[in-house]
């Protein structure tokens, strides 16, 4: 059997300096059974690899020149039955654009972790923070989801800065 | 990804393993073992795995249950098998250490001990090697780090092969020729792949990551690094896959120490070069006494590998190769693992304790769980009793040796009982200590909080 593949462009939105997130998770919602998805980026979505991987989603992805990348999505077996793991796939709406930026690059380890945590207290439910680190927060994300975070996140094109949004409250919400 | 958890049964690898380093250095201090008793003694023995499989892969595992995680940012593959992993190598080093005693006739039992430490430490380090790598596998492509890893595991599992056909060979359950080739032969190789492939390469690897971590720096990914991991990897393939084959046909061994001697001293040179380069653009000026501390043990592995060199050249390096091995495990390997220590038992703890209330209410910093000044006394007195005992060896002094020995013991007492402050929080203002919510952490394991 030959699977379908609906078309999502993210590239005007990422070069609009944009989050596609939000757009990409609506699309997949949309999906007729046994339907794939043929994605169209600026640079590889990695994180979203393993989120869409989690739904059940296998991936193929390559250059198509100009920097710009095609991942194509194919349903497998568990398509849509499988339980969502991660704070991030139980949110398939769109996110408002963020209250709160950070840029915590430049700080020792683990002040990124008690700044974005502290902000997070301080904000209302649904509201987003985005912030900017220099490596992946292995040690954040556990904190993120015992306090009911969602969160989403990943390398920028340029694979040095990792940028994070987290949305306060929303996965207590959609629990 | 779902981000990584507290490892919960690392502290007890931790405590573990400095009881053994404390127990090595009261043997060196109390004289037995090398250099009084000659290298291949099995009071030598007993007190070279003491340290090697008591100390520094206990360390080392440990380390990795909680750090291999951090450096793939995947969980842990299974978090219940470290604790049956801890009790089957202590009960395995246990047995090895009364098989050399067994051997040495200190002690008399009426079966063979070797057999049951090859059983019980085969499946220790055989649960390790499965429960890292299926927690690597799962992470593949992997970042360089993690690359170091994967050929430390891979040596690990080289130098447990050779312990085990020794172990069979000595305690008579095999006789067949070439196994009793390979534990006539093989020592070199056991030797290089456990303390310069699992644990050094292991090392190196580790301390890409957490020294780019501490001092702010970008981490090195170029063709240098790349350089370290393809010569690294060359130079163990070519002791430990050419060793064996140079055993099996009957053919010298020493082409492939030569070989391997080379590649991996260009290895190491582009290792030190990053390093260097580390040091050199870390955006933090001030840096803290853990990252001071692992330069020392750096430029101390720099020293020995210089040495060897020396050695070599002048023609002396089979005389004084007791001098090479003190040197890789306590002024390197031990040097920075006790550095490393000081900082992840500070940041675990706090992270154990006041993770769960950071941002609703005031915590300490992890540096107020640690007072720098009076570790740095330790930390000093430390390395210069080891410089102390290497001199005592190179020029066959054995009561300068002891007495540095004793010297060693005693820093390490201290920086131990650090380590023991910073878990107890003895080093946190009271006011600040617990507030709210906190749960002071337990001695030997960290509660894992339901998520």
């Amino acid at each position: 059997m030959t699977t379908q593949f609906m078309d999502v462009d993210v590239r005007p939105t990422l070069r609009a300096g944009g989050e596609p997130f939000g757009e990409i998770m609506a699309a997949v919602a949309k999906l007729p059974p046994g339907q794939g998805l043929r994605l169209l980026a600026t640079f590889k979505p990695t994180p979203l690899l393993q989120v869409l991987g989690s739904k059940g989603f296998s991936h193929e992805a390559r250059e198509i020149g100009g920097g710009d990348w095609e991942v194509l999505f194919t349903p497998g077996a568990a398509a849509g039955t499988a339980p969502a793991r991660t704070a991030t796939a139980t949110d398939d709406s769109a996110w408002p654009e963020p209250v709160q930026h950070m840029d915590n690059r430049d700080l020792d380890p683990p002040e990124p972790l008690v700044r974005i945590l502290a902000a997070t207290e301080t904000m209302a439910q649904g509201e987003v923070l985005s912030a900017l680190l220099c490596r992946e927060p292995a040690f954040l994300l556990p904190e993120l989801a015992k306090r009911g975070h969602a969160w989403h996140g990943g390398f920028e094109p340029d694979g040095k800065t990792y940028k994070i949004l987290i949305r306060v409250g929303a996965a207590k919400q959609a629990a | 990804m779902v981000g990584v958890a507290l490892s919960r049964w690392t502290m007890s690898y931790f405590a573990t393993a400095v009881i053994a380093l404390l127990a090595a250095e009261g043997l060196m201090l109390a004289g037995i073992g090398y250099p009084q008793a000659p290298i291949g003694a099995p009071a030598s023995l007993l007190l070279v795995h003491l340290i090697a499989i008591g100390w520094l892969s206990l360390l080392m595992c440990g380390a990795l249950f909680q750090f291999a995680p951090v450096l793939v940012a995947k969980p842990l593959y299974n978090n219940a098998l470290p604790l049956p992993t801890l009790g089957l190598l202590i009960a395995g080093l246990a047995a090895l250490l009364l098989a050399f005693l067994q051997l040495g006739g200190t002690i008399h039992a009426p079966f063979g001990l070797f057999p049951a430490a090859a059983v019980l430490l085969g499946a220790g380090f055989g649960l390790v090697l499965w429960n890292l790598g299926r927690t690597l596998w799962a992470a593949r492509p992997l970042p360089l780090p993690a690359r170091f890893v994967v050929v430390g595991l891979c040596c690990l599992a080289a130098t447990v092969l050779f312990g085990i056909v020794f172990a069979l060979v000595r305690g008579g359950v095999t006789a067949q020729s070439q196994l009793v080739d390979v534990a006539a032969l093989g020592l070199p190789i056991h030797v290089i792949a456990g303390l310069g492939g699992w644990l050094t390469f292991t090392a190196v690897g580790v301390s890409y990551r957490l020294l780019a971590m501490f001092m702010l720096a970008p981490e090195p990914e170029g063709r240098t690094t790349r350089g370290a991991l393809y010569f690294g990897t060359a130079a163990l393939a070519a002791i430990i896959l050419g060793g064996v084959a140079a055993i099996c046909t009957a053919t010298n061994l020493m082409w492939a120490v030569w070989a391997a001697g080379v590649l991996g001293i260009i290895g190491l040179a582009l290792y030190g070069g990053d390093i260097l380069h580390l040091y050199r653009t870390r955006k933090r000026r001030v840096i803290e006494l853990n990252s001071r501390m692992a330069g020392v043990a750096l430029a101390n592995l720099a020293a020995t590998v210089a040495l060897g060199l020396g050695l070599l050249l002048a023609g002396r390096f089979t005389d004084h190769v007791g001098v090479i091995v003190f040197l890789v495990a306590f002024a390197w390997l031990t040097g920075f693992g006790l550095a490393k220590l000081y900082k992840i038992v500070a940041f675990l703890t706090w992270l154990e304790c006041y993770g769960p209330v950071l941002g609703k209410t005031a915590t300490p910093r992890v540096q107020d769980l640690v007072t720098e000044p009076r570790a740095k006394k330790w930390f000093a007195l430390y390395f210069v009793a080891v410089w102390v005992a290497a001199a005592a060896l190179l020029f066959t002094l054995p009561w300068l040796f002891r007495l540095g020995a004793g010297a060693m013991l005693a820093a390490t007492i201290g920086i131990g009982f650090q380590l023991l402050r910073t878990r107890r929080l003895a080093n946190v203002a009271p006011a600040l200590r617990l507030p709210k919510g906190a749960r002071p952490p337990h001695l030997l394991h960290s509660s894992v909080q339901p998520s």
